[in-house]
């Protein structure tokens, strides 16, 4: 089959051949859909998790830094595991992908939620000591965990948003 | 390969249009709350996110439950307390997996009734259900009865494992509903 000339860097990676042959794949990218699906139902069901502590509403007899060790590493799996699937995702519709404006909101919502962990691990967990074993946590743990929560659960949508508007952008 | 699952897959659904389901599932696209799914552009993929966090909730609770048989996680309380805190939610989670999903089925009733995918999905669904509910009753008794320093037995540790390995299978047959060919 033969593809336009790429006019920009997008088009660029979604006709480079490894774009292609995922795309023209017939399992390609509903298997690596699924992997992402995996993936991402655990970071978010982790964070979940990790978030209902925060906010003091569940697991309370269990230290905030024991949770957060008992969590974290399986988000980061889960989150590596997506990003790379995700990327492979992107890589075989680039171009349409760059104009949706779910994709463009989910990206940004995931740099607002890495920022909220950043803000949260560097900031407001240097106190950690006053607070490890209490139910009741620092406005700025809360605030961590409801930002967390809302985010996540938007960028969810926007994911599934995407799938449903890719034919109508481009 | 491949070729050959796709066509025992299709074969299956070939099947399924010779039967009930078919006549079925055209029944329900006339009925009201199919037509409200999807008369707004909106409804099936909220139901989507609806389903999506539900299977969060429910696959992080199980992972964390198996993580601490295994103890892998959560060792700061005792396997009681872990299942205590855990198990209700995959029930909970499982509950809302399964009401989006219907909302899922009536919006697009062929395309998941009249899919052999849909139905190998049911199956590992019930499976899986009926292990989580042996699982649960001899994991509760046990650690109940084990006090603080109960440690699972290797039986049970592969039932949590396996547990798991099923959800990441229901999963992945969820997302092939799409696109199995029909």
């Amino acid at each position: 089959m033969m593809y336009p000339e790429p006019t920009n860097i997008w088009e660029s990676i979604e006709y480079s051949s490894f774009g292609i042959s995922i795309a023209e794949s017939l399992w390609a990218f509903p298997t690596i859909e699924s992997l992402h699906v995996m993936a991402l139902v655990t970071v978010f069901g982790t964070i979940m998790i990790m978030d209902l502590r925060l906010l003091g509403l569940a697991s309370n007899k269990v230290p905030v830094t024991a949770m957060s060790s008992d969590t974290l590493k399986w988000t980061w799996i889960g989150f590596v595991i997506a990003a790379i699937t995700g990327t492979l995702l992107f890589i075989s519709k680039a171009s349409t992908y760059m104009v949706n404006p779910y994709f463009l909101t989910k990206m940004g919502l995931m740099a607002a939620a890495g920022l909220n962990m950043v803000i949260f691990h560097f900031v407001t967990y240097k106190t950690v000591n006053e607070w490890d074993t209490s139910g009741v946590l620092p406005t700025g743990a809360k605030l961590a965990g409801i930002l967390s929560l809302a985010f996540w659960l938007v960028i969810v949508f926007c994911g599934r948003a995407i799938g449903f508007t890719l034919g109508i952008y481009y | 390969m491949l070729d050959f699952i796709f066509d025992i897959l299709f074969f299956i659904t070939d099947w399924l249009r010779t039967t009930f389901l078919l006549d079925f599932a055209f029944w329900i696209t006339e009925t009201s709350l199919s037509l409200f799914m999807v008369e707004n552009f909106w409804n099936v993929p909220i139901a989507q996110v609806v389903h999506i966090t539900a299977i969060a909730a429910a696959f992080g609770s199980l992972l964390m439950v198996v993580l601490r048989i295994n103890e892998k996680a959560g060792t700061s309380v005792t396997v009681s307390d872990a299942v205590a805190r855990y198990l209700p939610w995959v029930w909970y989670g499982l509950l809302a997996i399964v009401l989006s999903g219907l909302l899922m089925i009536t919006a697009e009733p062929i395309r998941n009734m009249v899919n052999s995918v849909f139905w190998i999905k049911m199956v590992l669904l019930l499976v899986t259900v009926l292990i989580t509910l042996g699982f649960q009753k001899s994991v509760a008794a046990k650690a109940l009865a084990g006090g603080a320093t109960f440690e699972a037995s290797s039986g049970t540790r592969k039932t949590g494992v396996l547990l798991i390995v099923l959800w990441l299978f229901i999963m992945l047959a969820g997302r092939w509903i799409a696109y199995v060919p029909v």
